[in-house]
């Protein structure tokens, strides 16, 4: 991202695989995070201490990202973004995405984890293409 | 005696909510059928979960599992 600063825009979408039964209070503890300004911080957290989500973990991240205790558990017990995870899931099966990581690269897809040099190369063409 | 006319009381100010609604709605379609590649899906963005300017010439939306 820093190498491209101010040329790419990303926006992160959630896609707990039904599978993945830890997933989705992970997915729900995030956008509690982002309710107070702390997605990113948390979101990292998540990737990092994957995959340790029982609620327990999920309230420390919280506090280790900074985001006050009492309105985050509140958020996360009252499951208040499900529909909004649930709303990201609709919309990736709309666009037929069916696996995760799934990459839409200026609506080019790439899917599955990739060395960051196609990443590089993808965005290269991206760019290329709007010239 | 005449009775008083009763006075009309004031209205509240019509909002025009729904033309106003559809008119996004076209807007947003006029937008989307530009860039977007079949299907054409209305994405949601949480601003919260996005990094870069809305300017950038590059978009990637990144579907992901934390698990």
């Amino acid at each position: 991202m820093k190498e491209y600063d101010g040329r790419v825009r990303l926006i992160f979408k959630d896609f707990p695989l039904p599978s993945h039964d830890l997933a989705r209070p992970a997915h729900e503890a995030a956008r509690c995070a982002g309710a107070v300004g702390r997605y990113w911080p948390y979101h990292d957290l998540l990737f990092a201490n994957q995959p340790k989500f029982e609620r327990a973990d999920l309230v420390r991240y919280a506090l280790e990202a900074g985001v006050p205790r009492d309105g985050f558990v509140k958020c996360l017990d009252e499951h208040r973004f499900a529909t909004a995870v649930a709303d990201d899931v609709s919309q990736a099966r709309a666009l037929g995405v069916s696996s995760t990581p799934t990459f839409l690269i200026n609506n080019r897809p790439l899917v599955g984890a990739h060395p960051i040099e196609n990443f590089r190369t993808a965005i290269d063409e991206a760019l290329q293409d709007k010239k | 005696m005449v009775n008083r006319v009763r006075s009309t009381t004031a209205r509240p100010p019509r909002v025009y909510t729904i033309p106003t609604a559809l008119l996004l709605a076209a807007l947003t379609l006029i937008a989307g059928t530009g860039t977007a590649q079949t299907p054409v899906v209305d994405l949601s963005v949480e601003p919260g979960m996005v990094k870069g300017p809305r300017a950038a010439p590059v978009t990637i939306v990144e579907f992901s599992d934390y698990q």
